[in-house]
C-alpha cells in the first residue's frame, strides 16, 4: 500500500520541489503537512508558496521557488509547524533543503568573465561556495540549498540551480 | 423569549472570527498565526481535530504534541457541542449567507434527516482516503481552511490561490445546487467529528414538553438553520448549539440551561 502510493506519487510529479527548512523527507512531509499555511504566513521574505494543482495531492503544501524568492534562512517557519512536518532546525548551517549545482556552460566565470555573484550571495560566506584556482565557483558539501545563488545569478537562465534534497 | 439575543451575539462572534482570519496574514506574527486548520496563539497550539486525525492516519503516527494540540477543540465540542461550526467557522458564515440569499428566491429543499449518516460516511471516507493516499486529504478539503487560505496565500505568498479557490468554489456550488447547507451539515470533516462528540451532558437547547404550547409548525423548528426539531429530550443529532430555537421559543419550553430535576 505504502509502496503503491509512493510509486504513483513519483510517477505523477516531476523533480521534488524545494521545501522549507526542517522539512521531513518528501513522503513523511506530504503525510504530515495539513496546509494550515502558518509557515507561509510567518515567512519574513514571502518565500513560501502553496504548491499548485499540478502537484496533485500535494497541492497547497509549501514550496520555495528559488529563482523568484529564495529562502533567507531566517528559520521562523519550523517552530510554527503544528504537525512536525517541519522539524526544528538549530542554525542556518543545519538546514538541508538541497544542494546547488553549477551548470558550467551557462556560467560567466567559466567563459573567462569575472563574476562572483553567487559567492557574494551565499549566506554561508566562503563555506558553501568556493573559488578554484581559475576563480570559478565550486559548490561544497556545506551548501544547504537556500537558493540565494540561483536567485542572484546574472545569467539569463541561472547557471547555478538548487536540486532539492533527495531521499537516500 | 428568554431574553438572550443569541443570534445577535453569534453574529458578533462570527464577524470577529472572520476579521481574525483576514487580519492574521497581514499581522504575520508567529505568536498569533494560522488558519482554522491550525492556530497558534502564544504558547497554545490548536489543531482542528479532524485535520489532526487525518495527518495521524496519513503518517501512521500520532505524536504526543499533535494529540495535545487537538484536544482543546475536541473538548470544546464535547462540552458545548459543535459551536465552532455555528459561532466561529468563517465558512459557516459564508454558508449561512448563501443560504439566506437562496431562501429568498425559492424554498430550497432541506436536507433529509439522514444527515447524520451522510456526515459519518463523509468523515469516514475522507479519513480512509487520507490513510490510503498518505496525505491528509481531509485537511486539504476542510472548508474553513480553504476559505482562510485565500487571503493568506494572496498576501503572504503573493500568488493567486488557485487551488484553494477551486476547492472553495466547488464547495459553494454544492451548497448552491444541493440540499440546503449540504457542506456544513453533511460533508465537512470538522463538523462531522464535532457532531459525533455530542454527549448527553453536552450543552445545547433543553426542552420541556410540559411548557410547550406551540401547534404544528413551531417557531423553533422554523428557526433552525438545519431544519432540526429541538422538541426532544436531548438536542437533536447535528445540533450546533447556535441557540436560534431557544431565542424564538415563545414560552420557556426551550432554554439554554436547565437544572436536572
Amino acid at each position: 500500500m505504502e509502496g503503491a502510493a509512493a510509486f504513483l506519487r513519483r510517477l505523477l510529479r516531476g523533480a521534488p520541489p524545494l521545501r522549507p527548512p526542517g522539512a521531513l523527507d518528501e513522503e513523511a512531509f506530504a503525510a504530515r503537512c495539513i496546509r494550515c499555511g502558518r509557515c507561509a504566513e510567518v515567512c519574513a521574505y514571502r518565500s513560501l508558496r502553496p504548491a499548485g494543482a499540478g502537484r496533485g495531492l500535494e497541492a497547497g503544501t509549501p514550496e520555495v521557488v528559488a529563482r523568484e524568492a529564495p529562502c533567507w534562512l531566517c528559520l521562523r517557519c519550523p517552530p510554527v509547524c503544528p504537525t512536525g512536518a517541519l522539524a526544528p532546525v538549530a542554525s542556518p548551517r543545519d538546514v538541508r533543503m538541497g544542494r546547488a549545482r553549477l551548470v558550467a556552460e551557462r556560467c560567466f566565470a567559466f567563459q573567462g568573465i569575472v563574476c562572483r555573484t553567487c559567492l557574494d550571495a551565499c549566506p554561508l560566506q566562503g563555506e558553501a561556495i568556493r573559488q578554484d584556482e581559475e576563480l570559478r565557483p565550486v559548490v561544497t558539501e556545506r551548501c544547504v540549498g537556500c537558493g540565494l545563488c540561483e536567485h542572484r545569478c546574472p545569467a539569463e537562465t541561472p547557471a547555478i540551480v538548487v536540486d532539492a534534497r533527495r531521499r537516500p | 423569549m428568554t431574553g438572550v439575543r443569541w443570534t445577535r451575539w453569534r453574529r458578533r462572534v462570527q464577524a470577529l472570527s472572520a476579521l481574525l482570519w483576514l487580519a492574521l496574514p497581514v499581522l504575520a506574527d508567529p505568536r498569533l498565526a494560522g488558519t482554522p486548520a491550525a492556530l497558534r496563539a502564544g504558547p497554545v497550539d490548536l489543531v482542528e481535530p479532524s485535520a489532526a486525525l487525518a495527518t495521524a492516519l496519513a503518517a501512521r503516527a500520532l505524536p504526543a504534541a499533535l494529540l495535545v494540540s487537538a484536544l482543546p477543540l475536541a473538548l470544546l465540542a464535547l462540552a458545548l457541542g459543535p459551536v465552532a461550526c455555528s459561532w466561529l467557522c468563517p465558512y459557516g458564515l459564508v454558508s449561512e449567507g448563501l443560504d439566506a440569499l437562496r431562501d429568498r428566491r425559492a424554498r430550497a429543499p432541506r436536507i433529509p434527516d439522514a444527515g447524520h449518516r451522510a456526515r459519518a460516511a463523509s468523515l469516514a471516507a475522507l479519513l480512509a482516503l487520507s490513510l490510503l493516499a498518505g496525505a491528509p486529504i481531509a485537511a486539504l478539503l476542510l472548508p474553513p481552511r480553504a476559505l482562510a487560505a485565500l487571503p493568506l496565500e494572496a498576501w503572504s505568498a503573493r500568488v493567486v490561490p488557485w487551488v484553494s479557490a477551486a476547492i472553495l468554489l466547488a464547495l459553494l456550488a454544492l451548497e448552491a445546487l444541493g440540499p440546503r447547507r449540504l457542506v456544513c451539515r453533511a460533508l465537512c470533516p470538522a463538523g462531522a467529528l464535532a457532531a459525533l462528540l455530542r454527549r448527553p451532558f453536552t450543552w445545547g437547547p433543553r426542552f420541556s414538553r410540559a411548557e410547550c404550547r406551540c401547534p404544528d409548525r413551531p417557531p423553533c423548528v422554523q428557526a433552525c438553520a438545519w431544519g432540526l426539531d429541538p422538541r426532544a429530550d436531548r438536542p437533536p443529532d447535528g445540533c450546533t448549539s447556535c441557540m436560534a430555537c431557544v431565542e424564538e421559543c415563545p414560552s420557556r419550553a426551550l432554554v439554554a440551561l436547565r437544572r436536572a430535576p
